[in-house]
């Protein structure tokens, strides 16, 4: 099972210059995506995420441009160019499941096996592998949300799709089976190596899995790079024209002002890092920041190994900031830096905090900002609770 | 009129009732997918074309088309060019009028339960390889199976049952065009009422019958089925009844 990969590790990209307008909806983007691990897709509802998923599929028929497709032409309308939905080798999971209701489970799996021309996979597998064993052979209205979702996603991956999308596939789920579908999605990326596009309106799920980040409003592109780095731009309202962004090495990076993103409703410090040690007594886990440093977070309970890497986040309201180096305090993280950044709002103070190779975003009152005076170069230490830091594992240990 | 021809006539009554029933559903079925995806404006136009036998009496129907089967007029002479035979007062004319008669039978269930399907299943099936006859086949027809049966059922039923356009354009040929309900005409006139009972009742038996056997397939759905098409064809076996 481990071996079984249906793409070549060839770095393929999805090349999307397309407009569509229909009641009142206006969607016109160039962007080149890559066509590996996960992209993220973000944005309001409106945006014109789900759209542009119906656009890649050829389910939606009335875009204008072209897309281009690991030298495959799937669309261009100047040539006449449309390859049909069932020709494009692109699978998507849909928000609603779509499983067939007249179908088993096994009997959805082996329609989208049955119509695979490659066949690398077997059914035997993906069942196992999405741990549906025990209900191959239930009727659709016989599965609870989380469970057709996961069918809908070994549906999709039986017709070794190019490129795997999903609309919203965790919209419809509680908590605990988010936190289950992020991390089965996880493993089937990096045991199939399919590239997926995933489009959510939550910033939560999207910063657990994906590697690059998409963001959309109002049918325009506001950014695109690297995950951390686009939530980090996020954090201001007005789009940051940084100047060591991505290095402009993705092509839609000069066409990103004309769109106004209206930012992030929770300013945060997006992060990856490596588990140093779990403390079980004291319910903790402890994630390295650099060599000599590391945060404290509630304790990830299954199976994640030591150096494994983890990703978090840190809502800006939850840190704050001292002159003093904190002892005394129950408030286990702390983490010395220097403000980087300083940006005023209506009563509060968005600052960028330096700390080793990281940022981290806090917000704080504009009474507080002008008690301890602070400039641009300051030291400082950060402080927040390890409660503060989340992340969307801790919830399946339960 | 000897007893046998009661039953010629019941014979050509089903042949001409299961041949009308074959055809309309192979144009029947295009014909609902196409106007329960049509999104034109004349969509309306076109549904009220197929509802119109509904309304319109038989007569009339049978009238224009005895006209339209004549070897004076374009299809009538057509046909005549080609089968060497007259087209009116054929069983031929008989299986054509049937058709235009029972298509709204036929289409109007076919119609809402497409309308009922959507087009999410399709496009599920769409994305994972399967084209446009392998969707329909694997996906709409079992999906919309009872509406099918439903269809064909009434399309039959309502076939077996009629009298004006057969007797327009067929005329009363036994063997040929005689078929059950001019016969049970025939005996009234003659006043044979005690065939004319044994006639009436048979048809009658056989229509309750019939539409019982469609009523019990309706509710012997799988639960899947009928979730998604109880009320399509329910809807539809009331408007059609």
């Amino acid at each position: 099972m481990s071996s079984v990969s249906i793409n070549s590790a060839a770095k393929a990209t999805i090349d999307i210059d397309v407009a569509i307008a229909f009641d009142g909806f206006h969607l016109s983007l160039q962007q080149q995506l890559p066509a590996q691990a996960i992209t993220g897709i973000f944005g309001h509802s409106g945006s014109g995420k789900s759209t542009l998923l119906r656009i890649l599929t050829g389910l939606e028929k009335r875009a204008q441009g072209q897309i281009n497709f690991a030298e495959q032409c799937l669309l261009n309308t100047r040539n006449k160019v449309f390859i049909k939905p069932e020709q494009r080798n692109i699978a998507i999971v849909f928000q609603d499941s779509r499983l067939f209701p007249h179908l088993s489970v096994i009997e959805n799996l082996a329609f989208a096996a049955k119509r695979c021309k490659n066949s690398a996979l077997k059914i035997e597998d993906i069942v196992e592998l999405t741990d549906l064993t025990a209900l191959a052979d239930k009727g659709i209205n016989q599965l609870s949300g989380g469970e057709k979702q996961r069918v809908a996603l070994a549906r999709a991956i039986l017709a070794e799709p190019k490129l795997l999308l999903l609309d919203e596939p965790l919209s419809a789920l509680d908590n605990h089976n988010k936190a289950l579908l992020l991390s089965l999605l996880t493993k089937v990326q990096q045991q199939l190596n399919i590239p997926i596009f995933y489009v959510s309106h939550s910033m939560a799920e999207l910063q657990q899995v994906a590697d690059h980040l998409l963001v959309l409003e109002q049918g325009k592109v506001v950014d695109f790079g690297n995950i951390h780095q686009v939530i980090h731009r996020l954090n201001y309202p007005t789009p940051l024209s940084k100047p060591e962004q991505e290095n402009g090495q993705e092509s839609g990076q000069s066409n990103l002002q004309p769109a106004t993103f209206s930012g992030l409703t929770q300013q945060q410090t997006s992060l990856a890092l490596q588990i140093k040690a779990h403390h079980p007594e004291y319910g903790l886990t402890s994630l390295a920041v650099n060599h000599n440093s590391h945060i404290y977070l509630p304790l990830l309970t299954n199976k994640t190994k030591l150096g494994s890497e983890v990703r978090c986040f840190i809502l800006a309201n939850d840190i704050s900031i001292t002159l003093t180096e904190p002892s005394n305090s129950s408030i286990v993280n702390h983490l010395s830096g220097k403000v980087s950044e300083i940006q005023q709002q209506q009563h509060s103070v968005l600052l960028t905090i330096s700390c080793a190779e990281h940022d981290f975003y806090t917000r704080i009152t504009a009474l507080s900002f002008q008690q301890l005076q602070l400039k641009i170069n300051a030291p400082v230490y950060i402080q927040f609770k390890a409660s503060a830091v989340k992340t969307f594992n801790y919830s399946t240990g339960e | 009129m000897g007893e046998n021809s009661d039953l010629i006539a019941l014979l050509t009554t089903l042949k001409m009732a299961a041949l009308t029933t074959i055809i309309l559903m192979l144009i029947g079925t295009p014909l609902a997918w196409y106007l329960a995806n049509m999104k034109s404006r004349f969509k309306v136009l076109f549904e009220a074309l197929v509802a119109l036998p509904l309304v319109l009496p038989p007569t009339v129907l049978g009238f224009y088309l005895l006209i339209a089967f004549s070897p004076q007029h374009l299809p009538g002479q057509i046909w005549q060019d080609i089968t060497g035979q007259q087209l009116a007062f054929s069983f031929s004319a008989i299986v054509i009028g049937s058709i235009f008669y029972s298509l709204p039978f036929v289409v109007q269930p076919l119609q809402k339960a497409f309308e009922q399907l959507g087009t999410s299943y399709l496009e599920a099936g769409a994305t994972l390889g399967a084209g446009r006859f392998d969707r329909f086949f694997n996906i709409v027809l079992p999906l919309t199976k009872a509406s099918f049966i439903t269809a064909a059922s009434l399309g039959f039923a309502h076939t077996i049952g009629e009298f004006g356009v057969v007797l327009m354009i067929g005329g009363n040929i036994e063997g040929e065009t005689r078929v059950l309900s001019i016969a049970l005409f025939d005996h009234v006139e003659a006043f044979n009422y005690a065939r004319a009972h044994a006639l009436a009742l048979g048809l009658l038996i056989g229509s309750v019958v019939l539409l019982s056997l469609i009523y019990l397939l309706n509710f012997q759905q799988p639960d899947s089925d009928k979730r998604s098409n109880k009320n399509a064809h329910k809807k539809s076996l009331g408007k059609g009844l």
